[in-house]
């Protein structure tokens, strides 16, 4: 994720609306010609945005995955009609993805904060965020672990419950408990509200300017 | 005025029966380093947890006696007053980090306690560089050194007057440990008051002002601080007699381990014998325990090779008899699952007369219907020994058995592992950064440098390697001292 990083990212909101606003549009007009300029000027929009390693990262994916809708729906229907609209579903939701690839979650984390969102909820999120890659670590201490004491068969249901579920579940409690009291002690109260936002994110004129050239190709993709 | 004082505090858990403090008295003055320490179970982090408003505000249960804060009572006060004046540093770093960048991670607390963004940034920097971090660092990339200093940083950064640091010293390297010292240091200089909890009090007592001890849940200032640190860091003797090298058990040749660039071991030759007893040394993240990992079967090298052998069938294939090497990790909560201490000793034992015969020299026979998950650290880390030698393993791995053990259990710990030694003429592999029971583990030792083995020799070796670590602290702590009397 981080490789596909932008360095002048679109407003954190903006970004996520702009995503579904995309995937609404590009799947309601699918079956006229008007989704595929729509799209791939949504598209070019990113990529004059900075996009370009995201939008260049979906192409691919967009390829084979359209290929393969495409030839089942064909297959199916042998509609050319309904394989194009497929065709345009598959890309409205390739081009949707792109602001998302790009977006740091840390980024809307600080948006939502900046706009005073409940702190339970942005820390909420901040924790899930720390919370896969600490799931991971703890599975595969707790794998080698279940291969030292001879216990290494997860297919086993009652080997799977014992030596990996138990130790896992213990330790992820452990974990939230030191996390609670560590959060705690640094003056964290979700009731407080006399905090302070270290780094907003603001609103600037190129959110407006992307914002009012989306709107406008997806308005003008329904009415043309 | 004291920046804490306890005065006769007691107090007993919800779920207990016992009181864990009884009737304890505590002071800290501005300006003073005191270290705390005692026993496992003695009350250590019950009576800190009292003075960072942990008990009553999060953990419940009877309290008796007066807290002061800053001279203020602390039975009048919110959590969050209490922590707007002490800044607290908890054990396990790891489980505390919620933020993915270094700057964000510190300015946390700084914005709870609604700093203004301008003062956020300037006590960010200065957090980061007592602590040697950089803001722009990546929180899940780090060494556990640097976790632990970032959690530190975290608090040093909120600048509250009374700092209270748990087990501090647990994951931190040499350099980790004078970087910290040093901060600590300059700050009571400064006039803030610290208190230091940790079992290492040889490591913390040479920057320590006063020292406490606790004992059954009572308090007392030590008066006589030489005798006191001498008497814990006094070395645990040899039990066993010193033996010869056996056939080769395991070689490792050339062997390499490497993670995505970064290398963590290359060139390694080192064979482990039948009946020895081999110490590897060597600073914090130098390779330590990815080369026991690697001696065990548990990853493979991504260079050269790693054989292990046996008498009958020569060479053994990686998973060939692999419950013959036996591996104790640091944390014992991985290796616990089964739903009595009884069951879990009985489980992969070599036989259940044999189980039961670990069980008894391990005197775990009165916890044997106990969940294992239930007891304390210490009797956690005796029941994953004891259920792992129940399995009769040839090569027994100890990593960091002395992690959070008091001197009284680490004592019984090397003891067992030296008569099972005596019994049975395993071969074993500890992995340590403790003295006291480096010599009692000792037949041969290799030194961990530079990713590779620097030096490999008998216990001369191991106790060159600790006489110059000490050295190392020693000096550190008057070049400290020096720079801060300069100022």
């Amino acid at each position: 994720m981080g490789t596909l990083k932008v360095k002048e990212p679109v407003y954190p909101l903006l970004s996520v609306l702009s995503s579904v606003t995309v995937l609404v549009f590009g799947l309601v007009t699918a079956k006229s010609v008007a989704a595929s300029v729509y799209l791939g000027g949504v598209w070019l929009l990113f990529l004059v945005f900075g996009y370009w390693k995201s939008c260049l990262a979906v192409l691919p994916f967009a390829i084979v995955a359209g290929g393969i809708f495409c030839g089942i729906t064909y297959a199916l229907s042998k509609d050319a009609t309904t394989t194009y609209a497929a065709a345009n579903r598959i890309v409205a939701v390739c081009v949707a993805v792109i602001p998302g690839l790009a977006l740091e979650p840390i980024a809307l984390i600080r948006n939502l904060s900046g706009l005073r969102a409940p702190r339970i909820v942005t820390l909420g999120m901040m924790i899930a965020l720390g919370f896969f890659p600490l799931l991971r670590s703890e599975t595969v201490r707790i794998r080698e672990a279940m291969i030292t004491r001879g216990a290494g068969n997860v297919f086993n249901p009652r080997i799977f419950h014992r030596a990996f579920l138990v130790p896992l579940v213990v330790r992820l409690v452990n974990i939230s408990d030191t996390l609670a009291l560590s959060v705690g002690t640094r003056g964290f109260d979700p009731k407080d509200k006399n905090y302070t936002v270290y780094r907003e994110v603001k609103f600037r004129l190129r959110d407006a300017i992307f914002a009012l050239l989306l709107v406008a190709g997806s308005v003008a993709a329904v009415v043309v | 005025m004291n920046a804490v004082r306890l005065s006769r505090i007691s107090f007993r858990y919800e779920e207990s029966r016992e009181r864990t403090l009884n009737g304890a008295d505590f002071e800290l003055n501005y300006g003073e380093i005191a270290l705390f320490s005692g026993a496992s179970g003695s009350g250590k982090s019950t009576l800190m947890s009292i003075i960072c408003g942990i008990i009553p505000h999060i953990t419940t249960g009877e309290i008796y006696g007066k807290a002061y804060i800053d001279g203020e009572d602390a039975g009048g006060m919110t959590m969050a007053q209490i922590n707007k004046k002490v800044g607290v540093v908890l054990q396990n770093a790891d489980a505390q980090i919620i933020q993915s960048i270094v700057e964000d991670e510190i300015a946390f607390g700084c914005e709870n306690f609604g700093m203004s963004r301008e003062d956020i940034a300037l006590n960010v920097g200065r957090a980061c560089d007592k602590m040697g971090l950089s803001p722009v660092w990546n929180t899940r990339t780090l060494s556990g050194g640097q976790k632990q200093r970032l959690i530190t940083a975290c608090t040093l950064a909120t600048g509250q007057k009374i700092i209270v640091l748990d087990e501090p010293l647990a994951n931190l390297d040499g350099e980790g440990a004078e970087i910290l010292a040093g901060a600590l240091r300059k700050l009571a200089s400064k006039g803030y008051a610290i208190l230091i909890i940790e079992h290492r009090v040889d490591k913390v007592a040479p920057y320590a002002d006063v020292i406490w001890h606790i004992e059954n849940g009572r308090t007392e200032r030590v008066t006589d601080k030489s005798g006191y640190v001498s008497q814990r860091v006094a070395r645990i003797l040899d039990i066993c007699a010193p033996s010869s090298a056996g056939e080769t058990l395991i070689r490792a040749e050339k062997v390499g381990f490497r993670v995505k660039d970064r290398m963590i071991l290359s060139d390694v030759d080192l064979e482990v014998y039948r009946g020895e007893r081999l110490l590897i040394l060597g600073e914090n993240g130098c390779g330590k325990t990815t080369l026991t990992r690697l001696l065990s079967g548990i990853c493979r090298p991504t260079s050269g090779r790693i054989e292990r052998f046996d008498s009958k069938r020569g060479i053994l294939g990686l998973r060939e008899k692999r419950h013959d090497i036996g591996v104790v990790y640091q944390n014992p909560n991985y290796q616990l699952f089964m739903p009595t201490v009884e069951k879990e000793i009985a489980f992969g034992a070599k036989d259940k007369a044999y189980a039961r015969e670990t069980m008894r020299l391990f005197g775990l026979e009165r916890l044997a219907d106990r969940h294992p998950q239930s007891l304390s650290e210490g009797q956690k880390r005796l029941v994953s020994v004891a259920a792992v030698c129940a399995s009769a393993p040839r090569v027994l791995i100890l990593d960091e058995p002395t992690v959070g053990q008091d001197h009284e259990n680490l004592r019984r710990l090397v003891t067992l592992v030296s008569e099972l030694h005596s019994r049975t003429g395993n071969s074993v592999i500890t992995v340590t950064h403790d003295a006291r029971c480096a010599d009692a583990l000792c037949d041969r030792a290799a030194v961990v440098a530079g990713g590779t083995i620097a030096m490999t020799g008998g216990k001369e070796v191991a106790d060159n390697f600790f006489k110059n670590t000490e050295k190392r602290d020693i000096m550190r702590f008057y070049t400290q001292k020096s720079k801060v009397k300069l100022r």
